[in-house]
């Protein structure tokens, strides 16, 4: 019996190991810090170059878009602090002004450089199925 | 008629607990008349249920807009259909309909088995009842659906989300819901011999049907979901990775796990422990799903409030039942011993728990990487996400190995599998994978993954068509007819074995839809008419642009014109649609091309109408069709499954085999039933955060004693007047907790909502919980005084009469 759960423990062990390592060494790759504006446009500086989540309101009336382009530029803000940032693509039914946004890419002295965006509904749905163009 | 259902939810939390207590005394004393009883309050309860659904139905067909929670989800212009579906449109409906629902499936599971496992069914009531009562306190103490307004009610609903009104969505959430429910029926008699002891493989039988049951309905729910998102979203894909799908396909991976490794205990009588931890592992993630995805803990695309006083109540319950549940386990580790021990890895036992640890590993990475965000942030302090790609690449790995093991698993024998034999076995299969593998490389697939997926695919019906064809061949040589008849015969002898390998197919197919994942295309540019776009081989010009106006909606399309090789084929029109009282959330109206190979699949996901021009998508998603057939597929090789005993008697009849699959298909139609995910609807005024977190807190002072946020009187002054003095406060730069104490110091106390969490107001938060509580010991002490052991002499031989006998006999037959 012992010898037993010897094997069972050891074989355990193993595969909780290697497992522990392959997923620590993906989640490395694949990690994006999670920020809220104030956070992010308190130190830009610290944050530049990560890959990063931005989570923020889009500031009425700043919403701008190239002629011919799917190109946008807007600024999001939360608790008073704004960051500028630019989108390429399809964007979700619900951005517009005043949507809470979360925006996924990279901080550059310019701004933020999304590469994807979910928008949530402006007011409280308990459920908005999702408005996503991810991936 | 809204009082009285709310009566009937307590009349059913009352008579739950009833038939809980009593059961459970009713087993202690082995008293008859105690047990018939508990099991009577617990049909009561069924229809209970059925009388209060039935009430709020009725207040939605009738436009009860006085109850608030038809006044949220209806309007007069609701089409009768989304009237009566609105039931279970939002959360409190939702957790009504789980009740309605568990009431009658424990009803139907027990009354099925009252017989055949008598000594488990006073527990199992007693189990299902206690569920039934968390549910209803949510409701009774948190979330009542017949809620009305206390002063004047609104004359019309805010109505239903457009997004939902939708076929998908109205079947999609009650699937997945009766799939969740039904999992509750497993869970109970797993519990129930836990409790008695009897441990032997009998429970297994009593809810070997229902875990199959159960996971056809989570599956399709899963399936409908991925239709309804690539659908209507419109964002070309039908998975991805948010938490509210991940939920879903927690509790399916360990239900799948569970279908298999009850084939072991049968046969060999292993894996009793695993079995019983993955059925209590099974119920708690259908818990955790609930829990995370309306308690907020999660960040998803799906926007959902944030409710504390829930995340509390669930917390308590399953941290209960996880410590009672496993408790109950290492209480009866010794009669839980395996009569057997592994003879070889190369056996299908072995199989079977490979398959195990990767379902099981899949269910628990999939909740790792959901809840990595909460849990980065309560280790951290940091919040940090995996997106996407971190799933995939696990997952798809994960998947692959899943695929393989499908084709290894039924080409070994039990026990140990002879050398002689794997070769003879193995020989068909793996020619063809082999030969799908070569045509894939030959055709210059470069995709590894979906390369390695047809050649897997290849390998999988290789084995299912060579199990069919020597099964077949057999049965022809004994019976002496023709290889058809055989075959089907051959079926239904063996409906568990066969409908297996058809639901194995079906995996298989779905597998070449994730395969085709890897060759989309897509495109998305800004036209105006007459541009073209190209993608793959399909070039689309863009028309015109065109505005209509059903009276229920109005509806900007996109006319375009699909060409291939030159040749037109089609004219395709994707729009935007713009519902009444939701013009501030049209729906993308996707257009979809589909055929075997590819879906062409065209979204316009903005425009400009003075300009004529249009941003559109255009996406090739090649073999995505064959997720759908692979769904359609699983569905049908369940059915087959779970055929009762008499229903192949035609294939000796000779009934023509598409009457045979035809009514099989019916049957599925009809058998489909319906439970529930929530949604809500938009406010029509907006407010900042601040704003809308401070209404949520204060009452309005028009007399109404409700929020700002829930005031909902037709011109409202109180509402205006306060909303006036928190825009000063906030212009003075005031925060949150100042604004606060600004309108206690201005107004009083009593203008909060909710007491500060201080000292003695914290009695009111605990009252739901000691509400709870007092209601669980009642139950124990009751059921304890209730069951004195009666002394009488030769007690011990109440429970065995001749049925018992006929029990044996059935079982006996059941073993295949």
């Amino acid at each position: 019996m012992s010898h037993k759960v010897a094997k069972i423990g050891a074989t355990t062990l193993v595969l909780a190991t290697v497992f522990g390592v392959l997923l620590y060494t993906t989640l490395g790759e694949s990690m994006q810090y999670y920020k809220y504006v104030d956070e992010v446009a308190a130190s830009p500086q610290a944050w530049e170059g990560k890959k990063l989540q931005v989570h923020g309101y889009v500031v009425p009336g700043s919403i701008g878009r190239k002629r011919d382009r799917l190109e946008y530029q807007f600024d999001i803000q939360r608790n008073g602090q704004t960051l500028r940032a630019y989108y390429t693509g399809v964007v979700p039914d619900t951005f517009k002004d005043e949507a809470e946004v979360v925006l996924t890419g990279a901080l550059t002295p310019t701004g933020f450089m999304a590469t994807e965006m979910t928008a949530k509904c402006p007011s409280k749905y308990e459920e908005a199925p999702n408005f996503s163009t991810a991936p | 008629m809204s009082a009285l259902g709310y009566y009937l939810l307590l009349a059913a939390f009352v008579g739950c607990a009833y038939a809980a207590a009593i059961s459970v005394a009713g087993a202690r004393r082995r008293s008859r008349a105690l047990i018939e009883s508990g099991t009577g309050a617990f049909y009561l309860v069924a229809a209970i249920m059925t009388a209060a659904s039935s009430v709020i139905v009725y207040s939605f067909v009738t436009g009860d807009y006085s109850v608030k929670y038809v006044q949220r989800y209806s309007d007069s212009a609701l089409p009768l259909f989304y009237k009566i579906t609105s039931y279970w449109g939002g959360l409190d409906g939702s957790i009504m309909f789980w009740v309605f629902l568990l009431s009658l499936f424990g009803s139907v599971a027990v009354y099925i088995n009252r017989e055949r496992h008598r000594e488990l069914i006073p527990y199992v009531v007693a189990v299902i009842s206690v569920v039934e009562m968390f549910f209803l306190l949510l409701m009774v103490v948190h979330k009542n659906p017949f809620e009305t307004f206390l002063t004047e009610s609104p004359a019309d609903g805010t109505g239903l989300s457009p997004l939902l009104q939708n076929f998908y969505m109205v079947i999609h959430p009650p699937t997945m819901y009766s799939g969740f429910v039904g999992l509750t029926i497993p869970y109970a008699f797993g519990m129930a011999a836990l409790i008695t002891g009897y441990l032997d493989d009998s429970w297994l039988r009593a809810v070997r049907r229902w875990t199959m049951i159960s996971w056809l309905l989570l599956s399709v729910g899963l399936g409908l979901g991925m239709i309804w998102a690539y659908e209507e979203l419109g964002w070309g894909g039908y998975w991805m990775w948010d938490p509210v799908e991940n939920a879903g396909l927690l509790p399916w991976f360990t239900a799948t796990a569970f279908l298999h490794s009850v084939m072991v205990q049968e046969r060999r009588g292993m894996l009793r422990v695993w079995n019983v931890a993955l059925v209590i592992t099974t119920f708690l993630l259908t818990l955790f799903a609930t829990f995370m995805t309306r308690s907020g803990i999660v960040t998803s695309v799906h926007n959902f409030g944030e409710d504390p006083v829930l995340t509390r109540l669930f917390t308590i319950f399953m941290v209960s039942t996880l410590v009672l549940s496993f408790g109950l386990v290492i209480h009866r580790m010794p009669l839980l011993r395996a009569r057997n021990e592994l003879d070889s890895w190369l056996s299908r036992e072995a199989a079977f728990m490979f398959n195990n640890w990767i379902l099981l590993f899949s269910a628990f990475f999939v909740l790792f990487a959901t809840m990595f965000p909460t849990l980065s942030e309560a280790v951290t302090g940091e919040r940090i996400t995996v997106g996407p790609p971190f799933f995939n690449q696990w997952m798809i790995p994960l998947g692959l190995a899943m695929l393989l093991l499908t084709g290894i698993g039924p080409l070994l024998a039990w026990r140990k599998s002879a050398l002689v034999n794997l070769r003879d076995q193995f020989l068909f299969p793996t020619a063809s994978g082999l030969l799908v593998g070569g045509g894939v490389v030959a055709l210059g697939v470069r995709v590894w993954s979906s390369g390695l997926c047809f050649a897997f695919a290849g390998f999988v019906l290789g084995t299912v068509a060579q199990e069919f064809w020597r099964g077949a061949r057999v049965r022809q040589q004994t019976t002496g007819t023709d290889l058809f008849t055989a075959l089907i015969g051959l079926v239904g002898r063996n409906k568990r074995r066969y409908g297996g390998y058809l639901v194995h197919v079906g995996i298989v197919l779905m597998f070449l839809g994730f395969a085709g994942e890897g060759f989309k295309q897509k495109q998305t540019v800004e036209v105006t008419p007459g541009q073209e776009i190209t993608v793959r081989d399909f070039t689309v010009r863009f028309d015109a642009l065109k505005v209509t106006d059903d009276g229920r909606k109005q509806m900007v399309t996109g006319e375009t014109t699909v060409f291939r090789d030159g040749a037109e084929l089609t004219r395709m029109y994707p729009a935007r649609w713009y519902f009444r009282k939701h013009e501030d959330a049209p729906t993308t109206e996707v257009a979809i091309r589909r055929s075997f190979s590819e879906d062409l699949y065209i979204v316009m996901s903005d425009f400009d109408l003075a300009e004529q021009r249009a941003s559109v998508e255009v996406v090739v998603n090649p073999l995505v069709n064959w997720l759908w057939f692979g769904f359609g597929m699983l569905a049908f090789g369940t059915f087959i499954a779970l055929l009762p005993e008499r229903a192949f008697a035609f294939a000796d009849a000779k009934v023509p085999a598409g009457a045979a699959t035809a009514s099989l298909l019916l049957l599925a139609l009809v058998l489909w039933p319906s439970a529930v995910l929530a949604q809500e609807v938009a406010p029509r005024v907006r407010f900042t955060e601040l704003e809308e977190r401070v209404r949520s807190e204060v009452m309005c002072t028009c007399g109404c004693r409700r929020s700002l946020t829930f005031c909902g009187m037709a011109n409202c002054h109180g509402e205006a007047d306060q909303m006036a003095r928190l825009r000063e406060y906030i212009s003075q730069g005031q925060s949150h907790d100042q604004i606060l104490a600004s309108f206690v110091s201005d107004m009083g106390g009593e203008i909060l909502m909710s007491p500060p969490d201080s000292g003695f107001n914290r009695l009111a938060w605990l009252l739901p919980y000691l509400l709870g509580a007092a209601g669980l010991v009642t139950i124990v002490v009751t059921a304890r005084r209730w069951s004195r052991p009666v002394a009488v002499a030769g007690g011990a031989d109440v429970m065995v009469d001749p049925a018992l006998d006929a029990r044996l006999d059935d079982e006996l037959r059941d073993l295949d």
